[in-house]
């Protein structure tokens, strides 16, 4: 009991990263109980999509601003300009884009691979959702990195490695990223999940209340936002609302109104929840 | 009455002090000596009731921390004495002006502010001091010696209002934390006489801590009246607790009288220059002159032959450290010119040069701040990764290389100890060895004594000569004058200042 007071309740990021898994598991029981399979497994589809989405976008977009990261840096350290204008003018450009735009944009893309029959498998159009999404998000982890570096640069262990021959790549890499920015990356990476579920279904959730005739949800992966958007659950969201009225209804909720009501509670919840540890995160790793 | 107390200090599950005999006695000075990081500034502030019982899990004589800091007389020492931080910085009030903070409480009854501030600038222009007393304080302004130098005069100060009174409390005692640790000698010969003049006028309570073992030579050839009243203590870890024991000062001044410059194979005509620094070097607008006399008179290159120490010279803050760090390449000059062996470097030369020829090949550097230098989240072991000369080394061989400066009972906790953990003097003997693993022809050390114990000093100077002995260069930069003017020839000394604005380079003298 005392370990898990120091280990849980002290550190509120594995506390609310417990409750949070606790609440999807409740979840998940309860709906095995009283969900009808047909929206069962249409909640377990969306659910998973939504995760593998939003954790290979975390990899992705770590990948991508590791690399960005050290190019910019490397470009700059050789005075390489040409290329290092080109780079920072790209990105630049990337950052202008609002994150929502350019994945409707990408989004368009999709459904003419879609329609030409390029992407057919469910798990390739998966992975360019998260391409897409981490194309838009990577520069913020670009940017940690950078900072890190930046930092640690006008530090005197920088100069006293490089003094000492340790080449800057693992100076870099090693010593300041592995050793000393672990806590900070991982922050970040946090809030590029959490933002990739919410650019997730929200975008899905536009898409397929009809923002367009041309692009349709119909030959898309399931995910939360989309599910969310659907006959179905609309009606369940709308008998929250009855409640108010009659609170008879109430109990009614939690037997008939599954589908709709699971699918904007594990939307909501993963948020607050990713919020909380990612505060808790910060707070006992003192950042 | 002699204080003597009992001082555990935790934070979390690591012990940070223990210790049963902290002692200080009544109207002596007593120095404090002790490797950096060893505790001697925590027990001190705690018997101050300085600590937060927030923070730390604190017990003296055995009662808790609230208890100690709730007597009358803690709150009494309080009041009557005067604690000089080791960072000035971190005493001084960012939004007061160092005049109100120079008169605050009942600093402001004394009378003898002017006489002081005199003293403690009479190397400097008149109004210099004038000016820094209007100033609000700033990390970065005044300098560091400037706020290390208001802090003494406000101790001063408070001992003087002590001396009219002529009759010092039982509760009173003056902590002075490494009180000349941004000085340079100069001054720090300074704060001595003020110390020890106001001393032979009424005895009070004194602690100065410090690491600079040096000290103890200047006390013994210029204050010989007040050595019998001054008490020398160190501090020792042993097995994890601190002790405190007598400091056999006479030890000392027997080893550094036998210490004397190392005799290189050959002589110095015969043996190659392996660096040479010409003058004139220009950085931030100033030119940095090296020269063989302290005046500067006679402007000249620095060499260094192969088996020999040279010792740069400068008051604090003229650029001793900027100098190596551009002929390191780590800085960028308006003008260098250098040359190791057949390789010439100036300011245009690529940093990619130094990259590939240099560092860790052939020059190596040890920081002055091993706090800074080395990477407080890597281990002991993982310091030593990644070196050029060390790239397959195995613990048994690191295990060796430790085993230079510390005990020899080294085991794998030791090696996997997060460098954070580390004591402030095992940081420094870490940074050391470092540099020392790498054998690279020219080793520029700067200020490697600092935080170190005698122990530890004596070892690291016999690893110079060794290295000397090797052929290899070393390139000095110390404070500890009368230890390295003891091992270095004077012809290899060097003085350095600065001269800003336009250039007025001299001749150069090869």
């Amino acid at each position: 009991m005392r370990l898990l007071k120091a280990n849980i309740f002290r550190a509120k990021d594995k506390l609310w990263l417990c409750i949070w898994l606790a609440g999807l598991g409740i979840l998940w029981l309860w709906n095995t109980l009283y969900l009808n399979p047909a929206a069962f497994a249409r909640l377990s589809a969306a659910s998973l999509n939504t995760l593998f989405v939003g954790i290979l976008v975390v990899f992705l977009a770590f990948l991508f601003g590791w690399l960005a990261a050290l190019a910019l840096h490397f470009l700059d350290e050789t005075r390489t300009r040409i290329p290092y204008l080109f780079l920072t003018f790209l990105f630049n450009l990337i950052r202008s884009v609002p994150q929502i735009v350019g994945i409707l944009i990408g989004y368009v893309i999709l459904t003419l691979f879609i329609q030409g029959d390029i992407l057919r498998a469910q798990t390739a159009q998966l992975v360019w959702m998260s391409f897409v999404i981490s194309v838009f998000v990577f520069l913020e982890v670009a940017d940690v990195i950078r900072e890190r570096i930046a930092f640690y640069m006008k530090s005197d262990f920088f100069d006293a490695m490089l003094c000492c021959g340790i080449s800057e790549s693992r100076i870099i890499n090693t010593e300041i990223l592995l050793k000393n920015s672990r806590a900070h990356l991982l922050h970040k990476l946090i809030s590029v999940f959490g933002a990739t579920i919410f650019l997730l279904c929200s975008v899905d959730f536009i898409v397929s209340v009809g923002l367009s005739t041309d692009v349709s949800l119909s030959n898309f992966p399931t995910t939360l936002g989309g599910l969310l958007a659907t006959m179905d659950s609309k009606q369940d969201i709308l008998a929250i609302g009855t409640v108010v009225t009659n609170f008879r209804n109430f109990s009614a909720l939690f037997f008939q109104h599954l589908q709709g009501i699971s699918t904007a509670w594990i939307i909501v919840f993963t948020l607050l929840c990713l919020y909380k540890i990612s505060n808790g995160f910060v707070k006992r790793h003192r950042l | 009455m002699t204080i003597r107390r009992n001082i555990r200090i935790a934070s979390g599950k690591r012990t940070l002090v223990s210790i049963d005999n902290f002692e200080i006695p009544e109207n002596r000075i007593t120095i404090l000596l002790g490797e950096s990081g060893i505790g001697k500034s925590l027990m001190s502030k705690a018997l101050y009731g300085l600590l937060d019982p927030d923070e730390l899990d604190i017990t003296i004589d055995g009662e808790p921390y609230r208890t100690y800091l709730a007597r009358p007389e803690t709150a009494t020492l309080q009041h009557e004495s005067f604690f000089v931080f080791q960072e000035p910085s971190t005493h001084l009030n960012p939004l007061m002006p160092l005049a109100t903070q120079m008169r605050e409480g009942s600093l402001g009854f004394s009378k003898s502010e002017e006489a002081i501030l005199g003293t403690l600038w009479q190397h400097s222009p008149p109004d210099d001091v004038k000016k820094i007393l209007d100033v609000y304080p700033k990390p970065h302004r005044p300098s560091g010696g400037e706020k290390q130098r208001i802090l003494l005069a406000m101790a001063f100060k408070k001992i003087d209002l002590l001396i009219e009174r002529k009759q010092p409390s039982e509760h009173e005692i003056f902590v002075f934390d490494e009180p000349t640790g941004s000085l340079d000698n100069m001054y720090r010969d300074l704060f001595l006489e003020m110390l020890f003049e106001r001393f032979r006028k009424v005895g009070f309570t004194c602690l100065l801590i410090t690491h600079d073992y040096s000290m103890i030579e200047k006390i013994h050839t210029s204050h010989k009246d007040i050595v019998g009243k001054l008490v020398f203590k160190e501090v020792t870890l042993v097995e994890g607790k601190q002790l405190l024991e007598d400091f056999d000062t006479d030890a000392y001044l027997e080893w550094l009288h036998t210490q004397h410059p190392s005799e290189s194979a050959g002589s110095k005509t015969s043996r190659s220059i392996l660096l040479a620094v010409e003058n004139g070097t220009r950085v931030f607008n100033r030119s940095l002159i090296i020269s063989r006399d302290r005046e500067g008179e006679h402007p000249c290159s620095l060499e260094l032959h192969s088996g020999d120490i040279v010792y740069l010279k400068a008051a604090s803050g003229v650029g001793k450290t900027t100098l190596v760090k551009l002929v390191m390449g780590l800085l960028r000059a308006e003008r260098l010119k250098a040359r190791l062996e057949t390789m010439q470097m100036d300011e245009q030369t690529p940093r990619s040069f130094w990259h590939k020829n240099i560092w860790g090949r052939r020059m190596t550097m040890v920081f002055q701040h091993a706090d800074e230098a080395l990477n407080p989240e890597s281990t002991v072991k993982g310091t030593f990764e990644g070196l050029p000369a060390l790239k397959r080394a195995t613990e048994a061989r690191i295990v060796n290389i430790l085993n230079e400066l510390f005990d020899s009972a080294l085991d794998a906790s030791f090696l996997n100890k997060k460098v954070k953990h580390l004591s402030g003097g095992q940081k420094q003997r870490l940074n050391l060895l470092r540099g020392f693993a790498l054998d690279t022809d020219v080793l520029i050390l700067d200020e490697p004594l600092n935080g170190l114990d005698f122990e530890s000093a004596g070892k690291v100077i016999a690893m110079l000569q060794r290295k000397q002995n090797a052929g290899k260069g070393i390139w000095l930069i110390s404070h500890n004058e009368e230890i390295f003017d003891r091992i270095v020839r004077k012809e290899n000394v060097y003085y350095l200042r600065a001269e800003s604005g336009i250039e007025k380079v001299g001749p150069t003298r090869n």
